[in-house]
């Protein structure tokens, strides 16, 4: 397969497990790999319809299905976080960032969940 | 080193709160927005506290001996602050932030200067998106009320006016030192005033796209001298300002808090050694694609205080922007920086 068909696939999978586990009508809108300047990559999940609330009742089943899914296009899930619409409990992405070194001292400084209120932290696997 | 008051950026939630506190002892005071529902601000924000909220990091700050601000800088409300729903809103909003202690509020708007000033115990700061950039308008300001100026930074770089405002008031004198706008944007009124919007009671814009952000971004790709011209002022330079005031403003409120814990450590030890972009809050997006040693900077300042700002006469900061400024690459063995020019033919 190519990379497009193996994120279409990707895509549909973790929409139908999220629709399955929620019992609501979640919407993954569009699903970017993405490669930056500074060295992080990953994958960007716009989501409609999935809120906080959601996220903080069924984090572990959620953790899972994005674990498996950022896996299957063999994406490194150190680091798996939501991003909110700002002052909101709707969720705008769920995203996988294989981080440069210069971005994970930003995450790497504090201790909790959300570093910043706009970011809900799912996984962040801590370096040596 | 000299003493110094630093007004530090808050992302708005107290987990952040925490973190910032613990992370350095040279802050004077954090300052974060509002809630949205009442006046908003002008810039991005990502965060809406409740009151509650606000008086939990109130508390907090000041048990560790720092001040709280809260910016409601809406540049603009659409006349709804002067009808008597809006009055009476806001006035309650007033109200119960002055009952949690907040120290000072930040507010572009000259009515509300003089309403907090003559109704409230707390300090009445005039907001960048103000835009006092003469004596002549400080002047207005401090007789409606204000406690504090926060200059606009457009006059950074003209140390002329900046005595003049010092000289022509009494009251406090505030730096915003990291902005980094452009100079003289071309879209600065519009800008604030769509931000305001968007953070602020509503009906908020349902945009398509930030089009003066993209054009800001754009403008300095294709015109480098720009990132030169904007102006910023380095932590070395901060001496300099020491006759017009002691207290400086760090912008950078979504921004992480480890960004705005460097920004920090170098304001107060007024030292850094990199990529100046790594300091400068509006450009955050091009920070990975620019790269201008901080120190190679140093002695621009004394050009900048007799500079006439004839741009197109001096050509200074295209020179400067041209010897300094570098354009990261990639080659076989990573990330390296290439000379500006070899990126393709620029204006």
């Amino acid at each position: 397969m190519t990379m497009t068909q193996d994120m279409l696939k990707a895509r549909g999978e973790l929409e139908n497990k999220l629709r399955e586990l929620l019992g609501i009508p979640v919407f993954l809108i569009e699903m970017d790999i993405f490669a930056l300047p500074c060295g992080c990559s990953g994958v960007t999940i716009n989501t409609r319809g999935l809120q906080l609330d959601d996220l903080e009742i069924f984090e572990e089943h959620i953790l899972k299905y994005l674990t498996e899914t950022v896996t299957s296009l063999e994406i490194d899930p150190s680091f798996l976080f939501v991003r909110l619409i700002p002052g909101t409990a709707e969720i705008a992405s769920v995203n996988a960032r294989m981080l440069c070194s210069n971005c994970y001292m930003d995450f790497s400084r504090g201790s909790g969940k959300q570093p910043r209120p706009d970011i809900y932290i799912l996984r962040f696997d801590r370096r040596e | 080193m000299v003493s110094m008051k630093l007004y530090v950026p808050h992302v708005g939630h107290l987990e952040g709160l925490e973190d910032l506190l613990s992370g350095s002892d040279d802050i004077y005071a954090v300052y974060m927005a509002g809630s949205p529902d009442y006046i908003g601000t002008g810039r991005t924000n990502l965060s809406a506290p409740k009151l509650e909220e606000i008086a939990i990091q109130t508390e907090y700050a000041h048990d560790r001996g720092v001040k709280m601000e809260i910016v409601l800088n809406s540049s603009c409300m659409g006349g709804q602050q002067l009808t008597p729903e809006g009055y009476r809103t806001i006035d309650w909003y007033f109200d119960k932030l002055n009952g949690i202690g907040i120290d000072s509020i930040t507010v572009a708007d000259p009515f509300f200067v003089e309403m907090l000033a003559k109704d409230y115990d707390m300090d009445v700061v005039v907001s960048v998106l103000s835009f006092v950039d003469s004596p002549q308008k400080a002047e207005f300001y401090e007789q409606l009320g204000a406690t504090t100026i926060v200059i606009d930074p457009a006059v950074n770089r003209q140390f002329d006016k900046l005595e003049a405002i010092r000289d022509a008031v009494s009251c406090d004198l505030k730096l915003l030192v990291n902005e980094a706008c452009l100079y003289q944007c071309p879209f600065r009124y519009a800008h604030f005033n769509f931000f305001s919007h968007a953070n602020g009671p509503g009906p908020k814009p349902n945009v398509l796209d930030d089009y003066y952000y993209f054009k800001c971004l754009s403008l300095r790709i294709n015109d480098p001298q720009q990132l030169i011209k904007s102006p910023w002022i380095r932590p070395e330079d901060l001496k300099e300002y020491r006759h017009i005031t002691d207290t400086f403003k760090i912008g950078g409120r979504t921004q992480f808090i480890n960004w705005i814990l460097d920004a920090v450590d170098a304001y107060a030890n007024e030292s850094y050694e990199g990529n100046l972009m790594d300091l400068l809050d509006s450009v955050k997006d091009l920070k990975d694609n620019f790269f201008i040693p901080n120190s190679e900077l140093s002695g621009a300042i004394e050009q900048w205080k007799r500079c006439d700002k004839v741009c197109h006469k001096c050509g200074y900061c295209k020179r400067l922007a041209e010897k300094v400024i570098q354009i990261y690459s990639q080659d076989e063995d990573g990330r390296c920086t290439i000379p500006l020019g070899s990126s393709g033919d620029r204006t």
